[in-house]
């Protein structure tokens, strides 16, 4: 059983605010989802860790400088902005 | 079932109709029609007519026609285009406009494709039902009682009710196939590194596959051989291997093994089985060789997809934060409630518990029984598909257990709602590629799709049974919904 402070301990691992209103129906939806997932406990498997689907291997290339996109045109997307950097509020 | 993409295209070079006027018509249908599905969120209407000119200049200069020039078409809303708001369908996105676009646009883009707009979809393509959509779910063209599918509900609702003649979907665990099954079209969720998903705004990127809805077997080898081609911009990208499907469409399929898993068949609804087995007469009699087999392995397809899809997603998702672009909260105190506060007003219920579930699984304690055990299944099903196909060529399967759901039917139960994916994500898990196609329609009418399923990299081997299977059968399987432009 996931408990209420479960929950709330792994809400604020994920960054997301929980209402106390949301708690209760979260709580059981989440022991619903994860009865489900435990349904694997019921498997032994064989096989050592899985790595990758194709075989891939790490693609590399060399390290050099090429354009990038604008400044300008990045900084767009952002609510709030300030000489080239995007803004948040003051931590300290 | 004809290609509309030939047809059209044809129209278009020999005069009978030129791309504005083609172009025009979706649009004005799509101007009257799209409130009956929703299926669009945002057109495009300049884009698209400004393709249209160049393509007729092209026709008016005498050029011939690349295979996808002037062809109306639609972009689920988590492809990036530059200029062209993307939102994942998500309030944490709205305003969102990539800088850039995905790789697939920008090849389709060198074709002169006529991008109608953008499509609808579950928020961050988490759903079976298109309903997590903050615009409001796609609606079914067959019935619009009914929903669409899931994720890509749009694109199937657009193709579907005539106002695009294509469309590019991304499949994670089903997402093409399943609303394609749902709205009677042929949807094809390609290899695992065939198409680049550069662009592609990332759910669960190990199992992330962008492909074609389409009309026809034919139109999503058309566009399956135009977007698959190797991208140094996707770190998993491999390209189209071997010759362009299109090639082998036609080839003779006697002889060719057809493999059916057991399980598969579990739990699916009567009339659903009633039309596989029909479809395996029909392979049958085509002088295709079935083979039975069980794959035990499959029965632990659901929980490991939903484990480890949610677990990478915990992390993608991890990158909205409210500062660099999309949604923010008006009122914090302080950094960290800024960023909480953004994040639990911009996502949407069903995103948030796909976060928790991920989040949970990769937590101290818990990473081993969920994850890492869950990784391990995944290497047994790789391992499971690669015995299957050393007894077949092709496998054959349900698409969906059933039809296309009753609005609402998904809110319910997250956990019932979970499960009729059973039949799509085993390919997802082991980066496959599959094409869902019609093979006929329940008592109210609604289509049944199946699904034929590949070894890594066999695209032409499953886009070519599908195809003899559709040239079989003529047009009984397929039905098209009394809207928009039919051509």
């Amino acid at each position: 059983m996931v408990t209420h402070e479960e929950i709330l301990n792994i809400a604020n691992l994920a960054k997301l605010s929980v209402s106390p209103e949301e708690l209760d129906e979260l709580t059981k939806d989440m022991n619903e989802i994860i009865g489900f997932a435990d349904t694997i406990n019921a498997a032994c498997p064989q096989a050592s860790d899985f790595d990758n689907i194709n075989g891939l291997s790490n693609a590399f290339r060399e390290d050099i400088v090429v354009p990038s996109y604008d400044r300008e045109e990045i900084l767009k997307n952002a609510e709030s902005r300030d000489d080239g950097y995007f803004l948040v509020k003051k931590r300290m | 079932m004809e290609s509309r993409i030939k047809k059209l295209r044809e129209q278009m070079a020999s005069g009978q109709i030129s791309c504005l006027e083609l172009t025009k018509t979706y649009l004005e249908a799509m101007d009257k029609e799209n409130q009956k599905i929703n299926a669009y969120v945002r057109s495009t209407p300049e884009v698209a007519i400004e393709t249209a000119k160049r393509v007729d200049q092209k026709i008016a200069s005498g050029e011939p026609l690349l295979p996808l020039e002037g062809i109306p078409m639609t972009l689920k809303d988590n492809i990036s285009t530059k200029g062209i708001e993307t939102t994942c369908c998500s309030k944490i996105l709205k305003g969102y406009t990539p800088i850039y676009n995905a790789t697939v646009w920008d090849l389709l883009q060198k074709q002169n494709a006529v991008l109608l707009g953008k499509t609808n979809m579950d928020e961050f393509a988490m759903g079976s039902s298109c309903e997590t959509s903050c615009f409001g779910g796609a609606l079914n063209p067959h019935d619009t009682s009914r929903v669409a599918g899931g994720s890509s509900g749009g694109v199937a609702s657009a193709v579907g009710g005539n106002l695009a003649v294509y469309g590019l979907g991304s499949d994670t665990g089903g997402s093409i196939r399943q609303p394609a099954s749902f709205c009677g079209l042929t949807g094809l969720k390609p290899t695992y590194g065939a198409v680049s998903r550069y662009g592609l705004i990332a759910y669960a990127s190990s199992f992330d596959q962008i492909g074609p809805i389409t009309q026809s077997v034919e139109d999503a080898a058309i566009v399956y051989d135009a977007i698959s081609v190797y991208d140094e911009k996707d770190s998993t990208s491999r390209g189209k291997v071997g010759a362009p499907v299109c090639e082998t469409l036609k080839n003779s399929i006697k002889g060719r093994k057809i493999g059916i898993a057991k399980e598969y068949f579990d739990g699916i609804r009567d009339d659903v089985n009633k039309a596989i087995q029909n479809a395996i007469q029909v392979y049958e009699s085509l002088g295709a060789q079935i083979v039975y087999f069980d794959m035990p392995s499959l029965k632990y397809s659901l929980p490991v997809y939903y484990i480890l899809a949610c677990a990478e997603a915990s992390s993608n998702l991890g990158r909205y934060d409210g500062i660099r672009y999309g949604y923010k909260t008006g009122h914090y105190a302080d950094r960290n409630e800024m960023v909480c506060k953004t994040r639990s007003e911009g996502f949407g219920k069903e995103v948030k518990r796909r976060i928790l579930l991920g989040t949970y699984v990769l937590s101290a304690g818990y990473y081993d029984a969920y994850y890492k055990k869950a990784q391990n299944l995944r290497g047994e099903l790789v391992k499971a598909f690669e015995d299957a196909f050393q007894k077949c060529d092709v496998m054959l399967a349900p698409t969906v257990p059933m039809t296309a759901f009753p609005l609402n039917f998904t809110a319910k139960d997250a956990v019932e709602t979970y499960l009729t994916d059973i039949c799509t994500v085993p390919v997802n898990i082991a980066g496959l590629p599959a094409v869902s196609l019609p093979c006929g329609f329940d008592a109210a009418g609604l289509p049944i799709g199946m699904q034929l399923i590949g070894n890594r990299f066999c695209e032409a081997t499953i886009l070519n049974a599908a195809h003899q299977y559709e040239t079989a059968v003529g047009d009984h399987v397929f039905r098209s919904a009394e809207m928009g432009v039919r051509l």
